[in-house]
């Protein structure tokens, strides 16, 4: 087994994060942007541009409510999001397995 | 870090070490039932069956709490909501969806089960239970033994077995704890669960860690 057939879309650090902590969650939960992004420590832009990625994939779902200042942005992990992190940790560890 | 790490080759190892790390620091920062708290709550729990006891030690015949050990109780418990609260807040702050629904719905069955213990007490006296029973025995223990024991039942329907056997020693240690009379229950039951607290807190460490 080799590094290209670890999934490509969360083998980068900073989106492999977004979804640890999007995991971390209990399943059915999600979490504002303003405190993923707290958490992450990316800046607002960045995330967006990584969230982007996630949610075209599937892996996450965002979803923003109210307008203005008051606008709020959610973002949860996906059933498909979540059982690609666990075939991600099975490939990672059948990887660090064979070395 | 920003969205040109793109590229950037990520070791499996270093993949491995940032998943665990990230996973272990989220689930700490979402917990709810850290072991801080836990540790804080059996300090709480000293102080306020402490100075309950002192006041009431040398009481014969037994006729209750001192005005000074309640004011020290009430303000012990104020502090510990007040820690509580905060903790609940930082777990919880951004969180929303089914858990969150889920919580607030068990903290509210809870309120019944805290009101009934009150209203029962209300009952020992208006029958004209002494004092022994009323605010000695009575305040120790049952609090415990009831809101005990419907939390061992929810915890069994979550299948969270470690707060089950939680749950279930402190029911036993103030069933037990009762035998010591009006006083001494006092004692029994804060150095008690003091210790239950700790070792729930050691275990939960030692779990994590596992």
């Amino acid at each position: 087994m080799t590094t290209e057939e670890l999934d490509p879309l969360i083998h980068v650090p900073a989106r492999l994060r977004i979804i640890a902590t999007l995991a971390a969650l209990p399943d059915g939960d999600a979490l504002s942007f303003t405190r993923l992004q707290d958490m992450i420590g990316l800046t607002p832009g960045n995330l967006i541009t990584h969230l982007r990625k996630l949610e075209d994939a599937g892996y996450v779902d965002t979803e923003k409510t109210g307008n203005g200042t008051a606008s709020r942005t959610t973002v949860a992990l996906t059933h498909v999001g979540r059982t690609a992190l666990d075939t991600y940790t099975a490939a990672l560890r059948d990887l660090l397995a064979g070395l | 870090m920003n969205a040109s790490d793109e590229g950037e080759e990520l070791d499996p190892r270093a993949a491995a070490a940032l998943l665990e790390e990230t996973t272990r620091r989220a689930q700490r920062q979402f917990d709810l039932r850290r072991p801080l708290l836990m540790v804080i709550g059996a300090a709480v729990v000293l102080i306020a069956y402490g100075v309950l006891w002192l006041s009431v030690r040398e009481q014969h015949p037994y006729s209750g709490p001192a005005g000074w050990a309640l004011a020290v109780l009430y303000s012990t418990l104020l502090v510990w909501i007040i820690v509580v609260a905060t903790f609940y807040r930082r777990a919880t702050s951004g969180v929303s969806g089914r858990s969150a629904r889920q919580q607030k719905a068990d903290a509210a069955a809870f309120i019944p089960i805290w009101i009934t213990v009150y209203v029962f007490q209300g009952a020992l006296h208006h029958a004209g239970a002494s004092h022994a029973i009323v605010y000695g025995i009575y305040p120790a223990a049952a609090p415990i033994i009831i809101v005990g024991s419907a939390a061992a039942a929810y915890n069994v329907a979550k299948e969270n077995w470690p707060w089950v056997g939680f749950a279930v020693a402190a029911v036993a240690l103030a069933a037990i704890g009762s035998f010591a009379g009006p006083a001494g229950v006092w004692a029994v039951i804060g150095i008690g669960l003091c210790v239950l607290l700790l070792a729930r807190a050691a275990g939960q460490v030692w779990l994590r860690r596992a």
